[in-house]
């Protein structure tokens, strides 16, 4: 008998709640407040609010829309009472949730097969893919499965490649674009190529600059903002800095004399030496990334995370975090907080503006192997995407630390990860697939 | 008769109680006499009950004042009979006597008549006869005459000159009565014929006239007869008890004296319990008072002590007799009852089964004698029968004080990654020393390079044979590997390294005349160099086959081992000048391995027992170690370069300090099989042994610059994950050359980073 009340007591036991969004108007529900079951999960809120708006008139043919869940800035991820109880909320007052779209895929493209490990990609540019490939060619890619360019002239494998975004040119045209790759035969290279032939076959182009200066594999390679240069770090344990641009007088003096020497290839190719190089990590450099015009972070397998001020060539910050580190992104709140994975299946993020902080503010910990990449979502404040050996593609959102969402569709270790039009993860693996999985809603 | 009875009786006592003191002995020797005597008499008395003597005893004490008090009784009547008589003389013999006697008494009382002293005297007696007497009479005759006599019985001497005897109630003297005068006495007795009858009673003051009775009685008595004359003392027995018909004989024996007289055995017990308590054996006094008095500086040690420290010997078992029958064959168990034996619990089984034997005669001597009593003799010998002093101290305390682990962080814990492709067991791993790849040498004739950071193969080469060593050389500028497959050495260009290098190391590998192995003797002939152009390398072909390889620190000499080689098992190459050198000392052993010292000119050799180590430049030797392990499988150096690891077959790992002791510093028992190999971290305090039962052990070994502190060995990790595979396990283990992380090669086929 008490047994049956207690039972119907927990059953019945109701918080007052009233659901607000910043959503559009399809997906604005009434603001009056509601009685709902405390009990009540993700999925059974959803419903709840499925159901609002399927009420709001006008709405009669309302799909089902799957929906997160923010209380005081945190996303449900347990049963309403327990969340309560947790956070130490008072379920007498009218409690606001804040509803968002669910972050999660809801359509995985066919992968794009590659003829050997795909080691990098680049989907910063929306009108197409940049991926690297462990057999030494570059790919772009106009879709999924859809291969217009193919980059052809590094002698091993590519290790990363970059999007160089223009300032003269407008961001979404694709004509005269240029990228650059990375490659283990210590060399970068620099393609330009018009994105907007569409050809049955995929047209092959070769660099039209080699950029030589490194002694061992270069490992990673980002660009500057604005364009003019970039930067590598490589396992001779060195950042060099490149122009982009071919103006340069010195480069082409170098350039004329090799070109003479490359006579197979009928395309001119000059050659560009590094304009200066940021001494100062001791082991291999793992990544890099060059968010702002002044400003170089890189990571190292030397346990550091350094930031480098590009003017004066030293490191204005030096963390060390006791780990080796493959992986680096800088984004999030005001494109400062610093997210990077490395030998171990943790991804940690720093906050650099608290100075002597060493500790990260946050961990996400579900992965089981290595993390080998990590990106922020370039619009949104709290989502970031990783790739772990354990083959997997995890979601993940700042407000809480279990993943959004945990994409399954690489069978072996997951090497690349990025954002690609906002709204779409684009992975690498060494299954040698490209996987696109779009309609990823982020606001 | 007696005498010698004593005698005997006492010379028991004295021997009985030798102890006593003289004094006593005299005292209670007379008292046994006294005892002695009484009990004779008392028994003389049963044994002869009609003795005229004893009967006159035994009636005088029985009867005595029965008779007595009859004849007080007649005293008063027969006054006047006595008188009568006395007065008629009568006739009868008797009679007549008596009258003599009474005579006679006269006579004598007449004769000292005269001197007043004397008769006063006799007087005196016998009124103190009377008045005993008249004491031993009964109370009747005491009531009718009150006492007359005050004074008590004192001797009347004390008032002889007195005018007074004693005193009455009110304390008044009574006056004796005026004595007569003499001259009056006299007359008066002269007139008076009865005057000798009477006698002055000087006790109470009077005087008494003796009756004829009286005088008669006195008469009988002094003759020696019965006091009365009707008293028969020959009358015949009367047995007045009905003896016949009884049952059970009575015996009228009077009650013997015994039952009456003190226990000589009770005093006896109580002079022993007397004399025990005077000798202090017996003690009365209150119980013992704790001394006040301890030892301040006593520790508790001995307090504790109770028991015996020596322990005896149990008993062993009474020997039993069941073997010495020839039962009969009802007690021979059938085969059934032994077989149900079996299904007994094992201590309720029974230990010996009888048999028949055609007849007692064969029986056989107990068979286990000989074993039981050794056994019995071995557990004596060996068995410890004293108490064994235990010390107590807690088995933590014993435990060295080693740091935690999570002090000793990084070191290698998981396995993250796997470098799969080989398809035999990976014999040999070597990484490059920027740490961007590792190589392996595998037993299906492959060399692999992979890339450590994806555990991507990149570059494979096909030798054919099993490959027993992989070596990079330690120049990062000389990507060269040094691969020994059989007989052969190879050294393979990997590819790596930029164009400059490249030629560098084309140069480096070129050899221009190929030099064969002639029978000529000379150093170069031991092996010949030659241009391998499939593998883009050199081969070095050995006679025998080459199980390790090691590089010197420049990478310019590699020295390399063969087992079986003999006297040129150990060769030094180098690859500058193309040149193979044997070492110039002799070998003490199989050699197993061989290694460079990091720093000097000097070179280690382990053979299957000891480790020397020799100076190349001075060539000489100038050290040797002593492994104490049954045979040593590897070998590691410290990049310090004073400290030596030894890893064995049995397992047994040994540390050796070069600069303390050619003994181990630390022998670490840690894997149940063989060990395989064991290494040194070239930056981190890490050393790590793999074995075969598929585990790799990392230890943290930490040497101090300080030569005083000794070098702090902990294990830190057990890294499993590897599977056995004809019963090999884990075959090689290198660390990173720049991380802590260790790379293990298993017999899986496997190669496997163990990460921080």
């Amino acid at each position: 008998m008490d047994i049956d009340g207690d039972v119907e007591e927990a059953a019945s036991r109701r918080v007052q709640v009233r659901f607000v969004t910043k959503l559009k108007p399809p997906f604005k529900a009434p603001l009056t407040s509601i009685a709902i079951p405390s009990n009540l999960t993700r999925l059974g809120l959803s419903a709840v609010v499925n159901n609002l708006l399927k009420a709001v008139p006008g709405n009669e043919d309302w799909k089902t829309e799957p929906f997160d869940f923010l209380i005081d800035g945190e996303l449900v991820r347990m049963s309403l009472e327990e969340f309560l109880l947790a956070k130490g909320i008072s379920a007498e007052r009218v409690l606001e949730i804040e509803y968002i779209k669910a972050v999660a895929p809801r359509k995985e493209e066919t992968p794009s097969l590659h003829d050997d490990w795909v080691s990098a990609v680049d989907g910063s540019n929306p009108g197409f893919i940049l991926t690297g490939c462990y057999d030494g060619f570059g790919r772009i890619w106009k879709a999924a499965g859809l291969c217009t360019h193919v980059l052809e002239g590094h002698s091993d494998a590519v290790t990363s490649v970059s999007i160089i975004k223009q300032k003269s040119m407008a961001v979404e045209s694709t004509a005269d674009l240029l990228v650059a790759t990375a490659s283990k035969d210590r060399t970068l290279r620099l393609w330009k190529f018009d994105a907007e032939q569409s050809l049955d076959h995929p047209s092959k182009i070769r660099a039209f600059k080699v950029l030589r200066g490194h002694n061992a594999s270069v490992q990673s390679i980002a660009a500057q903002p604005s364009g003019d240069m970039v930067c590598s770090g490589s396992w001779d344990c060195r950042i060099n800095l490149w122009q982009t641009n071919d103006f340069d007088a010195g480069g082409d003096l170098v350039s004329i004399k090799k070109r003479k020497k490359d006579t197979d290839g009928g395309e001119s190719q000059s050659e560009g030496e590094a304009v200066s190089t940021l001494v100062g990590h001791t082991q291999c450099v793992a990544s890099v990334v060059w968010p702002q015009y002044g400003t170089i972070y890189s990571a190292s397998w030397d346990h550091s995370i350094r930031r480098w001020d590009v003017e004066t060539g030293k490191d204005s910050l030096n963390m060390y975090c006791g780990k080796v580190i493959n992986c680096l992104d800088v984004g999030g709140e005001s494109s400062a907080l610093i997210a990077a994975g490395g030998s171990d299946p943790i991804i940690r993020i720093w906050d650099p503006r608290k100075p002597g902080t060493v500790a990260p503010v946050f961990q996400f910990s579900s992965h089981t192997s290595w993390i080998s990449a990590c990106k922020w979502h370039d619009k949104s404040w709290f989502h970031l995407v990783s790739a772990s050996y354990d083959g997997k593609v995890m979601l993940w959102d700042l407000r809480t630390a279990w993943p959004l969402c945990v994409l399954d569709s690489h069978k072996d270790k997951v090497l690349c990860v990025d954002w690609w039009k906002g709204d779409s993860v684009i992975s690498g693996g060494v299954d040698s697939k490209l996987c696109i999985s779009s309609e990823v809603s982020v606001q | 008769m007696k005498v010698p009875k004593e005698d005997s009786h006492d010379a028991k006592a004295q021997k009985k109680e030798k102890d006593l003191e003289p004094k006593k002995k005299e005292e209670i020797t007379m008292k046994r006499v006294e005892e002695k005597e009484e009990e004779k008499a008392q028994r003389a008395s049963e044994e002869f009950p009609s003795d005229s003597d004893s009967d006159d005893e035994g009636l005088s004490e029985d009867e005595g004042t029965v008779i007595e008090s009859g004849s007080q009784s007649e005293l008063s009547e027969d006054e006047d009979i006595v008188s009568t008589s006395g007065d008629d003389e009568s006739s009868d013999h008797k009679g007549h006597g008596e009258e003599n006697l009474e005579n006679q008494i006269e006579s004598d009382d007449s004769l000292p008549n005269d001197d007043d002293f004397s008769q006063e005297d006799e007087e005196g007696q016998s009124e103190s006869n009377e008045s005993r007497q008249a004491v031993e009479e009964s109370d009747s005759s005491e009531d009718e005459v009150a006492p007359r006599n005050t004074i008590g019985d004192v001797p009347l001497e004390w008032y002889r000159d007195e005018e007074h005897i004693g005193y009455d109630l009110a304390g008044k003297k009574i006056k004796k009565k005026e004595r007569q005068d003499k001259l009056d006495s006299f007359l008066a007795s002269v007139d008076d014929s009865r005057n000798w009858r009477r006698i002055y009673d000087d006790y109470n003051d009077e005087e008494v006239e003796l009756t004829k009775d009286e005088s008669k009685l006195i008469n009988r008595l002094l003759k020696g007869k019965a006091p009365h004359a009707d008293f028969d003392p020959y009358a015949p027995y009367v047995d007045w008890f009905a003896w016949d018909g009884a049952k059970h004989p009575l015996s009228n024996a009077p009650e013997p004296k015994r039952r009456f007289i003190p226990s000589k055995w009770e005093s006896k017990k109580v002079v022993e319990y007397v004399r025990a308590i005077r000798k202090g054996l017996i003690k009365f006094d209150k119980p013992k008072e704790e001394a006040r008095l301890y030892h301040l500086w006593d520790d508790s040690s001995s307090t504790e002590r109770h028991g015996l420290a020596f322990i005896p010997a149990p008993k062993p078992k009474l020997p039993g007799h069941e073997e010495s029958y020839n039962p009969s064959l009802e007690y021979i168990p059938t085969q059934e009852e032994i077989n149900s034996y079996q299904l007994m619990f094992e201590e309720d089984r029974p230990t010996f089964i009888p048999k028949r034997f055609t007849s007692l005669r064969s029986v056989p001597a107990y068979e286990k004698a000989v074993n039981e009593s050794f056994d019995r003799c071995l557990d004596l010998y060996l068995c410890p029968r004293a108490r064994k002093k235990r010390i107590n101290i807690d088995p933590e305390s014993l435990k060295p004080k080693l740091p935690s682990r999570k002090d000793l962080k990084p070191y290698p814990i998981t396995c993250y990654l796997e470098y799969k492709g080989h398809k035999g067991p990976v014999m040999s791993i070597s990484t490059e020393s920027t740490g961007q790849w590792i190589a392996s040498g595998s037993s299906d004739g492959t060399v692999r390079i992979w890339e450590v950071e994806t555990g991507r193969c990149f570059r494979v080469w096909e030798l054919g044979d099993t490959v027993q060593h992989v070596a990079w050389n330690p120049s990062p500028e000389l990507p060269i590997l040094a691969v020994s497959a059989g007989q052969d050495v190879f050294l393979l260009n990997t590819g790596l390294g930029d164009e400059e290098e490249q030629k560098k190391i084309k140069e480096i590998l070129h050899v221009e005349t190929s030099t064969a192995p002639d029978g000529s003797g000379n150093n170069s002939s031991i092996v010949s160099w030659a241009q391998d152009d499939k593998h883009e390398g050199i081969r070095l072909t050995h006679f025998k086959t080459v199980s390790s390889i090691e590089w010197h620190r420049k990478g310019d000499y590699f020295s390399t081992v063969m087992p079986s080689g003999e006297s040129r098992a150990v060769l030094i190459h180098q690859l500058s000048k193309k040149l193979t050198q044997r070492i110039p000392f002799k070998l003490h052993g199989l050699p197993v391995s061989a290694a460079f010292h990091p720093t000097r000119s000097m070179f280690f050799i382990s053979t299957k027992k000891n480790v020397r180590v020799y100076d190349l430049l001075k060539q000489k030797p100038i050290k040797k170690l002593e492994t104490g392990v049954r045979e040593v499988s590897s070998i590691a150096i410290h990049p310090g370069g004073d400290h030596v690891i030894v890893g064995s077959r049995e397992g047994k790992l040994c540390w050796f300090d070069m600069d303390l002791s050619s003994q181990p510093y630390r022998v670490l028992k840690c894997h149940p099989k063989d060990i395989t190999n064991v290494a040194f971290h070239r930056s981190y305090p890490l050393f790590a042994s793999c074995s075969d039962d598929c585990t790799a052990y990392v230890f943290h070994g930490m040497v101090y610059s300080d030569l005083n502190q000794n070098p702090l060995i902990v294990p830190l990790e057990i890294l499993r994950g590897h599977a056995s595979s004809n019963g090999r396990g884990v075959m090689d283990c290198k660390f990173h050359p720049r991380q802590p992380w260790l790379f293990t090669a298993g017999a899986d086929s496997v190669i496997k980073l163990y990460c921080h």
